[in-house]
This record gives structure tokens, C-alpha cells and sequence, in this order.
């Protein structure tokens, strides 16, 4: 198989903030490398990094924000490196486009919808007045506006959240972009709604030949969409792979409790499990393995030095130590081993 | 929309004729040498009767009010009697009231024109430079006594740039510096409330969405930030130009302008009980006027504000 080319490719990030006089290093040394047209999930827990990560893709940090070392290639060009508005107006939107989490606030109250989405219609695909309204209107019908002609003239207050949240990806779509980045865009919506919009984000991928990637904290959509999987941790990205290779083979201690903590692998009758302690303080240089002080199961060398990736298949690799040829036998907890056990019989069958 | 108008509108005449009665109510208790002028002592019980049965003050109350109302639709407010006895109200605010006006809406249309773009920029520029400078101004505006820089710019403004000190209504230069003064404060006041709205709207979602689409930041601000600060701006609008006409106590008798300004409290201290009833009358529709303007101009702006609904809808 003729290897993928790739879209998207970050080596060595690092972003820092600036907060309450202290320097806060929120990504750290992250690399991570996007194949064109695949669906690939960032998980993690929040505060992890994803959305800070994915932002830094579009120049979309907060002022308090920066790159400070590392390169995000897109095209042969270190977008990482980009100081102006000029040079970011080529990709945002118009390469890159992104969907918010939060569909209530994510519009312009006092604008129509039809205006909101014919802007970056007529920004991007060259269209003026009357051509750029027929595209807009079809680009309603596209993600699911009943009767979008009179829609075009309603204002935001007059959707629902599930049919706001079609509006934002209205728009990104809109932006003709070749990656899209929807960032927890199910989160602010009840679960049938939900189901709905990840539907239509797997079409519209399909039809208009999308690389996306989706940042979630929740499993089920993961499953749902994802090609493959990120998980971030601390700002770095403890273990990557092909969805199924995560799910049912996950390699990090992290991923592992990750894993753990979905009520479906639960027991029923006990309780169900959550991971102990607190994210490390970013403030602070972390040592080692980030994860180490909430593992149970952490070598010492967790504490002492910082894991590099290993592989598990050609697609799979992570980044702990307990993978390293010399490290002792750790055994995984036992939601895990069912899960290990499903895949094995799998790859059988 | 036109049913959302006429139902405020109804709604201010309403509330404008139960002002008006309060008034003509109140008026009646006030002590009754009010109608009689410098004249008051020189008459004995009988002849002040004769005068006050005459003004038809002695007519039960419902009639007198009755006949209020007839004047008042037929464009009569009634005579001055201690201001300037026997002249027409009509007359006395006429003479007064351009003065007022003139500088007024001068006043508002430059503290419009710099505060509204000072906040803007003040917004823009969070923290940075202007936005302290701006700060600097509206401090300094907010908490020293209008009293102070009135005079300052009266003393030494006229003295550097050679201007009149006082008001002349045939030399156009000595009309600048009032102007300029009463823009002062509510320049600031504009900045202030520019500044607060504007750096709310971008902190809000549809700012970065607007971002990830690939507008210009100068594109987002125009367009979308600055639009939708504007619109809670418009409800001062009505505000403000009522005090233009009410017109500014300080600023006209330091100057001298013959204006409105001062008036109110110069016929209340002088108990001319048909002028006070006048200007009250006047003051408060203009009032009621410009909140219902400002009902009218939010609804416009912001298609949020439901007009179809019965309850609670404003």
C-alpha cells in the first residue's frame, strides 16, 4: 500500500502563555502527523492541550499565547513561523476551516444566517450578490436546513441548537477548505441531536473530500468517526494509532484509564472508575512521564526521565516506558485485557 | 414592527397624560401667591379671590382640569406671571429654546463623533496606549467637578486662542468653546460605555468563528463588533438629547447664553406656578418621547427583541 501523503505535519511543538506573570508551557514537544484525507480524534481530558494545539494550526492563539519552538508544515510551508494577518488570511478559512464547540454563542446574533455563511462564501469561492446567495442556500440544504430559501433571511434566535450547530459548519464548509477541525462539536447538544450532526459531518467529509479532525473528551464519538486516534495528555501525545489499535490494544497507562473509565466497560454492581488525582501544573517543568504520579503502576524511571515513542505496529507507536525492551512486565488492568482479548479473537476470526 | 410602535407609542401617551395630571394636581397645592406676582401684597382677600376665580382657580378640580386640557391641545401653555409677566409661555420658551438646542445637538453631534470612535479604538487597543490614554480621560472627566474644567477652558482656553469669554449670538467664535465644553463629559461618557460594549462583543464566540472564517480583523471589528456594540449604544441616544434641551445650567450662565438652561430652577425659586407647570409638562414628554424613541431604535437594531409576543416583550 502506497504510504498516504501527508496534509499536515507538527514536529516539536511547543506553545507557551503568558498568565498572571508566569509562563505556562501548555503543549509540549508535541509531533504529530495528518494524512490527507483521513479522520483522525484528539482525545484527551480537558485542559489537555487539544484545543490550544488545533488553534495554533490557524493562528487562532489567544493573545497571551505563542509558538515558541517547532514547525507545523502544511504544503511545504512552516505556518508555525507566520508573524502577520496577511499570512494567516491564506489559511484560515480558505485551507483550514474550524467548527466551535458552542453553537449558541458561535453565531452573530444580529446577522442573518444566510449572511453569516454568504460571507465566507463570497471570501473564499469568488462569488458575488446573487451567485453567491444560490451557493449559499445550497450549501444549506447540504448540512440539513429544511427549506433553507427562507431560512437564509432568519437570525440565530429563531434556530435550534442542532440546527445552529448545521449553520457553523455552514460556514466552515462555506470556506471551501481542504481540512477541517471541529473542535468538540457535539458537545453542547443532547444525544440524539448529536448522532445527527456527526452523520452529516462523516457525509459532508465524503462529498466534498475533507481531511477533519474532530477533539473530543468523548469516547463514543471517537468511535463513531475516527480513522485514528490521538491521545493527548498534558500537552503531548502519549499514544497514536488506528482507531482499533488504540481501542482494543491501547499501550499507555494513560490510555488505559482513559479506557477504564467508560461506563460500558464497567462491572456492573461496582463503581465506576475515574482516574485518580489532578493533571500536573503546567507552570512547572514536568519530569518524566507526565502521567507517572497518578499511575499506579509507574516505574521509577517514569518519574526520572521522558519516554520516548515507542512502536507497537508501523501505525501504532506510544510513549512509554513500559513498552522498552528492559522494562518489567506491567500488566494492564483487566478492562483492558477483555478489550486486548475481543481484538485477538478478531484478528482471528 | 409598525404594531410594536403604535402599541409603545399608546403606551407613552399614557403614562405622559398621567404625568401631566400629577403635575396640574401638584401644582394646585402650591401656595397661591404664585399667581399674583409682585402684586401679591398690594391686594387684600377679596380682589386676590376675584383674580384667582377669574384664572378659573376656583372651579372645582375636575373642570380646571378639563380646561388644562383643552389649552394644551390647543397649542395654549398659559401666561408667565412672575418671569416675564403676562408674556405667552409659548413665547418665552420659544425665544429660549434654540439657544438650548443649538448647542445642545452641536455638543452631542461632537461627543458622538469622538467618544464613539474613542471607545472603539479604546477597545481595540486593550491595554495598549490609547486604551490608557482614553482611561486617563474619562478618570480625569468622571472625577474632577465639571466646575473646575469649565473654567479652566474659560480662563486660559480664550486667552491662548484668543476667544470671546462671553457669548455673543453675532460672533460665531464665541460659540466654540461652550459647545466644546458640554461635548466634554458626555464624549467620555460615550467612550466609556463604547469601550465596555465593544470589548464584550469580542470576547464572544461568533468573534473567533468570524476569525476562523477568514476575515480581516478589521473586516470582524466593522462589520460585526462594532455593529452589535452600537446597538445597546442607541438607547443613550434619546437620553442625550433630551439634556440638550433641557440645556446646561453651568455652562450657559458662564457664558451667558440665554438658554433654557436654569430655567426650571430659576421659576421654581421664584414660585411662577404656570411656568414651572409648563416646563415640567414639556421636559417629561420630551422625556417619555426619547425613551420611546430609544424602544423604537433597539427594536430595529436587534431582531432578538421578540415584538409578536404579549407578555414581557420590550
Amino acid at each position: 500500500m502506497a504510504s498516504p501523503k501527508i496534509k499536515l505535519s507538527i514536529r516539536d511543538l511547543v506553545i507557551k502563555f503568558k498568565l498572571r506573570g508566569q509562563v505556562l508551557t501548555a503543549i509540549r514537544e508535541a509531533s504529530l502527523d495528518i494524512y490527507e484525507g483521513e479522520s483522525l480524534a484528539i482525545v484527551g481530558e480537558s485542559g489537555s492541550g487539544k484545543s490550544v494545539f488545533t488553534k495554533s494550526f490557524m493562528g487562532l492563539l489567544d493573545g497571551n499565547g505563542w509558538i515558541d519552538s517547532g514547525s507545523i508544515t502544511y504544503e511545504g510551508e512552516d505556518i508555525a513561523r507566520f508573524k502577520t494577518e496577511k499570512e494567516w488570511l491564506k489559511i484560515r478559512g480558505k485551507k483550514i476551516a474550524m467548527v466551535f464547540q458552542d453553537p449558541m454563542t458561535s453565531l452573530n446574533p444580529l446577522k442573518t444566517v444566510g449572511k453569516q455563511v454568504q460571507e465566507a462564501v463570497e471570501l473564499h469561492q469568488g462569488l458575488k450578490k446573487e451567485e453567491a446567495k444560490r451557493l449559499t442556500i445550497e450549501i444549506l440544504d447540504d448540512v440539513g436546513i429544511p427549506d433553507s430559501e427562507s431560512r437564509y433571511k432568519q437570525f440565530p434566535h429563531e434556530f435550534s441548537g442542532g440546527m445552529r450547530q448545521r449553520v457553523v459548519i455552514a460556514i466552515a464548509i462555506a470556506c471551501n477548505p481542504h481540512l477541517l477541525i471541529c473542535d468538540e462539536p457535539t458537545t453542547a447538544l443532547d444525544v440524539t441531536i448529536q448522532a445527527q450532526i456527526l452523520n452529516l459531518l462523516k457525509n459532508l467529509k465524503e462529498k466534498y473530500s475533507l481531511t477533519t479532525i474532530y477533539i473530543t473528551h468523548d469516547l463514543g464519538v471517537v468511535a463513531n468517526v475516527a480513522d485514528r486516534i490521538a491521545v493527548m495528555y498534558a500537552g503531548d501525545i502519549v499514544e497514536i494509532g488506528n482507531s482499533e489499535e488504540v481501542f482494543y490494544n491501547a499501550q499507555h497507562p494513560y490510555t488505559w484509564a482513559l479506557l477504564s473509565s467508560l461506563p460500558q466497560l464497567g462491572v456492573k454492581g461496582e463503581p465506576l472508575h475515574s482516574i485518580k488525582g489532578t493533571p500536573p501544573n503546567l507552570f512547572y517543568e514536568v519530569k518524566g512521564d507526565a502521567f507517572a504520579p497518578r499511575n499506579p503502576k509507574a516505574l521509577k524511571i517514569d518519574f526520572v526521565e521522558k519516554p520516548p515513542y515507542f512502536e507497537v505496529s508501523p501505525t501504532h507507536k506510544a510513549k512509554t516506558w513500559i513498552l522498552d525492551p528492559r522494562a518489567p512486565k506491567v500488566d494492564p488492568p483487566a478492562s483492558i485485557k477483555i478489550l486486548r482479548d475481543q481484538w485477538g479473537g478478531r484478528k482471528n476470526a | 414592527m409598525l404594531k410594536y410602535s403604535i402599541k409603545r407609542l399608546l403606551q407613552s401617551l399614557v403614562t405622559l397624560f398621567i404625568i401631566i395630571t400629577i403635575v396640574f394636581l401638584l401644582m394646585r397645592l402650591m401656595p397661591e401667591e404664585g399667581y399674583f406676582g409682585d402684586e401679591f401684597d398690594k391686594l387684600d382677600v377679596a380682589q386676590r379671590e376675584a383674580i384667582l376665580a377669574s384664572m378659573g382657580l376656583r372651579d372645582p378640580i375636575h373642570i380646571q382640569l378639563g380646561n388644562f386640557y383643552k389649552d394644551l391641545f390647543s397649542g395654549d401653555l398659559g401666561t408667565s406671571i412672575i418671569y416675564r409677566p403676562k408674556v405667552p409661555i409659548t413665547e418665552i420658551i420659544a425665544d429660549k429654546l434654540p439657544y438650548s438646542l443649538y448647542f445642545g445637538l452641536v455638543a452631542m453631534g461632537i461627543s458622538l463623533l469622538a467618544g464613539i470612535p474613542l471607545g472603539a479604538l479604546m477597545a481595540r487597543s486593550k491595554n495598549k496606549l490609547w486604551d490608557k490614554l482614553g482611561t486617563g480621560y474619562i478618570v480625569f472627566i468622571n472625577a474632577v467637578p465639571a466646575a473646575v474644567y469649565f473654567l479652566f477652558l474659560q480662563l486660559y482656553v480664550t486667552d491662548i486662542f484668543k476667544l470671546p469669554i462671553l457669548f455673543r449670538p453675532d460672533k460665531p467664535v464665541s460659540w466654540i468653546l461652550p459647545a466644546i465644553s458640554m461635548a466634554l463629559g458626555s464624549t467620555a461618557h460615550y467612550a466609556m460605555w463604547m469601550r465596555r460594549y465593544m470589548v464584550d462583543e469580542i470576547n464572544k464566540d461568533y468573534v473567533r468563528l468570524a476569525r476562523a472564517k477568514g476575515l480581516r480583523n478589521q473586516t470582524i471589528m466593522l462589520k460585526h463588533v462594532f455593529r452589535n456594540a452600537f446597538v445597546p449604544m442607541a438607547q443613550y441616544l434619546p437620553t442625550s438629547l433630551l439634556f440638550t434641551i433641557a440645556g446646561s445650567i453651568y455652562i450657559e450662565s458662564l457664558y451667558s447664553i440665554p438658554g433654557m438652561g436654569g430655567l426650571l430652577v430659576d421659576v421654581i425659586q421664584r414660585q411662577d406656578n404656570s411656568l414651572v407647570q409648563a416646563l415640567v409638562l414639556i421636559f417629561s414628554s420630551i422625556g417619555i418621547f426619547g425613551l420611546f424613541l430609544g424602544d423604537i431604535l433597539m427594536a430595529i437594531f436587534d431582531p432578538r427583541i421578540n415584538l409578536q409576543k404579549k407578555e414581557g416583550a420590550r
